[in-house]
């Protein structure tokens, strides 16, 4: 096995398992299944219209992703995307409300704002584990909640439109991030915002000097510390920019596709980044496939519902599966032999939670 | 007067109510957590628990059976994660994240199958109030501790039971070894992995008492993601009550009062929102070693392997 085929392995292994699950769970409810991944397929990638939904299901997911991918480089799992998203999205949807008459002005500015507010909020399970020994994972899962329910108490208090439905008041139309055109429907320019995150952040953590630091302190914290490296701010500036990645996520759902934060919002692009990072095996690259893979089949979901009896959750079940499976190395071991723990390194942190 | 005191009555029962099913998952997450198995699985657990007890009472009209098919649905599950975490070595968090998903997931997939629609199950027959001679007859706590459902005594019950198997008795001892040094367990001759299986297997029966109780105890119908981050509330319990089954218990009580206060004041005084960040913010709180730090079992999170 090469490299690049080696790294494929982990994916690969829960792909497949996960769709043969999906099609034993087809056949067992009474459906064809070549019939119903053929309608999943038709409504991810068989038209304009098609492809344009999945890359609008996926285009939150890659910075969810990404956010998940950055901190795990530096050694950290952050579970927190969930929570960054909706600090994101409550952020775009003020910003975008104040400072809509700008247009696309605007619209820059109130990114640039979710940058801001997810970098801060992203800070803090740093700073915890930097200079408190708080686990980020606990962290981050606890303030996931911490910023949902802030966001909602924002989005139906201080900042709730006059309108029937709840939430924030829809943002002026030039402010909005523009579609993409192209017969592809609602996609819109957020998609090509995300490459250019992916390519920014293959660019930080690759080419740059910071950049190399934080893979040094995520591969050998004990060397990089010799070589003069602090862990600490490397820790808090990883979670930092996760922060930011994924409140940008939360931000152009807000500016691109709903145009003010509704509540209850968007669940879950937050956790669904976490599978979209492993399966990308926490290279921006990755990120990008995993979350065209994951977009896919959100966006696949409504055809399989309306070609056949199966219906759309099924989606959510397979992606899931393909998490649980992600990472396990014994079972990649049982069909590649002895050579999966060495090709396991994008997918694993070699460390416990205890202290 | 009597007015303050129907209050205070009605908002202990209320806590009582809310902490009920915080406590099971909270127990349950201790097993698993001191064998040296991450358990943020707990929601799913929970909520596929609360599915399977519904549709169990639905087939059969016995709450009995419900509460059955929620115990072993919430066993099957811990049971793929302890496969995933023990055997396969997969990252525990990982897999407990997949595990809440596939709950999510698979409970929005089933009640489309079995009840044709999404939103809300019918309504089935759960646990009643169940009143307790003589006890249930005192002043004010009377009513509001001893005038609940059977599941409420049997977490009574649950708390010192938890306590004393995990502290005195030898599965208790092992368990606790496992979590902290997996070694000296291996060494002494006892298998890890099986007494990690154990561990996970009795967090999932009683995340599913938990989520039974939910559905079958306060309701008495299956709503999607019913459980609404309970799982983890209760996993803040856990950490906040240092891993230990009264610690626990004893936060699960305090954010159960915090549920109930949320449902009662007026937005106008305490925004609602603030009342439910609540045991998020005090978990870090702890985390952050305020007011003594708390400590995770040493050997958390990693897989065991034989050298």
């Amino acid at each position: 096995l090469g490299n690049a085929a080696g790294a494929l392995v982990f994916p690969l292994v829960a792909i497949l398992i996960s769709f043969a699950i999906g099609a034993v769970i087809m056949l067992a409810t009474g459906n064809n299944p070549i019939e119903a991944y053929g309608a999943l397929l038709r409504g991810a990638f068989g038209s304009p219209l098609a492809v344009g939904r999945t890359l609008l299901n996926a285009t939150p997911l890659i910075f969810t992703g990404l956010a998940v991918a950055v901190a795990f480089r530096a050694g950290l799992f952050n579970i927190g995307g969930e929570g960054q998203f909706f600090i994101g999205a409550i952020t775009a949807a003020v910003a975008g409300v104040y400072l809509g008459s700008l247009g696309v002005f605007g619209m820059v500015l109130a990114l640039a704002a979710c940058v801001v507010t997810g970098f801060l909020w992203g800070a803090i399970p740093g700073f915890l584990k930097a200079y408190f020994g708080a686990h980020e994972v606990i962290t981050t899962i606890m303030l996931n909640f911490v910023a949902i329910y802030l966001a909602t108490y924002l989005a139906l208090n201080p900042f709730r439109s006059e309108g029937l439905v709840p939430g924030t008041e829809a943002i002026d139309l030039t402010a909005r991030i523009p579609f993409l055109g192209l017969g592809l429907g609602r996609a819109n320019y957020g998609f090509v915002f995300g490459l250019v995150a992916a390519l920014l952040v293959y660019l930080f953590l690759w080419r740059t000097k910071r950049g190399f630091e934080i893979r040094a302190v995520g591969l050998s914290p004990g060397a990089a510390s010799y070589a003069g490296m602090r862990i600490g701010v490397n820790t808090v500036l990883a979670l930092a920019i996760g922060g930011s990645l994924a409140a940008l996520g939360g931000g152009e759902e807000v500016l691109g596709v709903y145009g003010k934060m509704s509540i209850p919002f968007v669940q879950y692009v937050g956790f669904n980044g976490i599978g979209v990072a492993l399966l990308g095996r926490n290279h921006p690259a990755g990120v990008v496939l995993g979350a065209l893979l994951f977009g896919g089949l959100a966006a696949g979901a409504q055809e399989m519902q309306f070609a056949t009896d199966v219906p759309l959750q099924l989606a959510t079940v397979i992606g899931a599966i393909i998490l649980l499976l992600v990472t396990a190395t014994k079972l990649v071991e049982l069909i590649v032999g002895k050579r999966a723990r060495a090709l396991a390194s994008g997918t694993h942190l070699e460390k416990g939670l205890g202290q | 007067v009597d007015d303050i005191l129907t209050s205070l009555g009605t908002l202990l029962a209320s806590t009582i109510r809310n902490a009920t099913p915080l406590i099971f998952a909270a127990l349950g997450g201790m097993f698993s957590e001191r064998s040296g198995v991450v358990n943020i699985g707990l929601e799913g657990l929970m909520l596929i628990s609360a599915f399977a007890g519904v549709v169990g009472a639905f087939i059969s009209g016995s709450a009995l059976v419900g509460l059955g098919f929620g115990l072993a649905a919430g066993l099957i599950f811990a049971l793929i994660h302890a496969l995933m975490c023990i055997t396969f070595e997969a990252d525990q968090i990982i897999s407990g994240t997949a595990i809440n998903l596939l709950a999510l997931g698979g409970t929005g997939f089933l009640m489309v199958l079995i009840f044709g629609s999404g939103g809300t199950s019918p309504r089935v027959s759960g646990f009643k109030e169940v009143a307790i001679p003589l006890l249930s007859d005192i002043p004010l706590i009377g009513p509001a501790l001893f005038n609940q459902s059977l599941l409420v005594y049997l977490m009574y019950a649950l708390i010192p039971i938890t306590w004393f198997v995990v502290f005195r008795t030898p599965f208790g001892l092992r368990l606790r070894a496992t979590g902290e040094v997996p070694e000296a367990v291996d060494t002494a001759g006892v298998s890890v992995a099986r007494i990690r299986y154990y561990g996970v297997a009795l967090s999932g029966l009683l995340a599913a008492l938990g989520g039974v109780y939910l559905s079958m105890g306060i309701l008495s119908a299956f709503t999607e993601n019913m459980t609404v981050g309970r799982g983890f509330i209760a996993l803040a319990a856990l950490i906040f009550g240092r891993w230990n089954p009264i610690g626990a218990a004893g936060a699960a009580l305090l954010f159960g009062f915090g549920l109930a206060v949320s449902f009662q004041v007026p937005q106008e005084a305490v925004p609602i929102e603030f009342i439910q960040m609540f045991p998020y913010v005090l978990t870090i709180v702890a985390l952050a070693g305020f007011g003594g730090r708390a400590i995770a079992p040493a050997a958390i999170g990693r897989p065991y392997r034989k050298e």
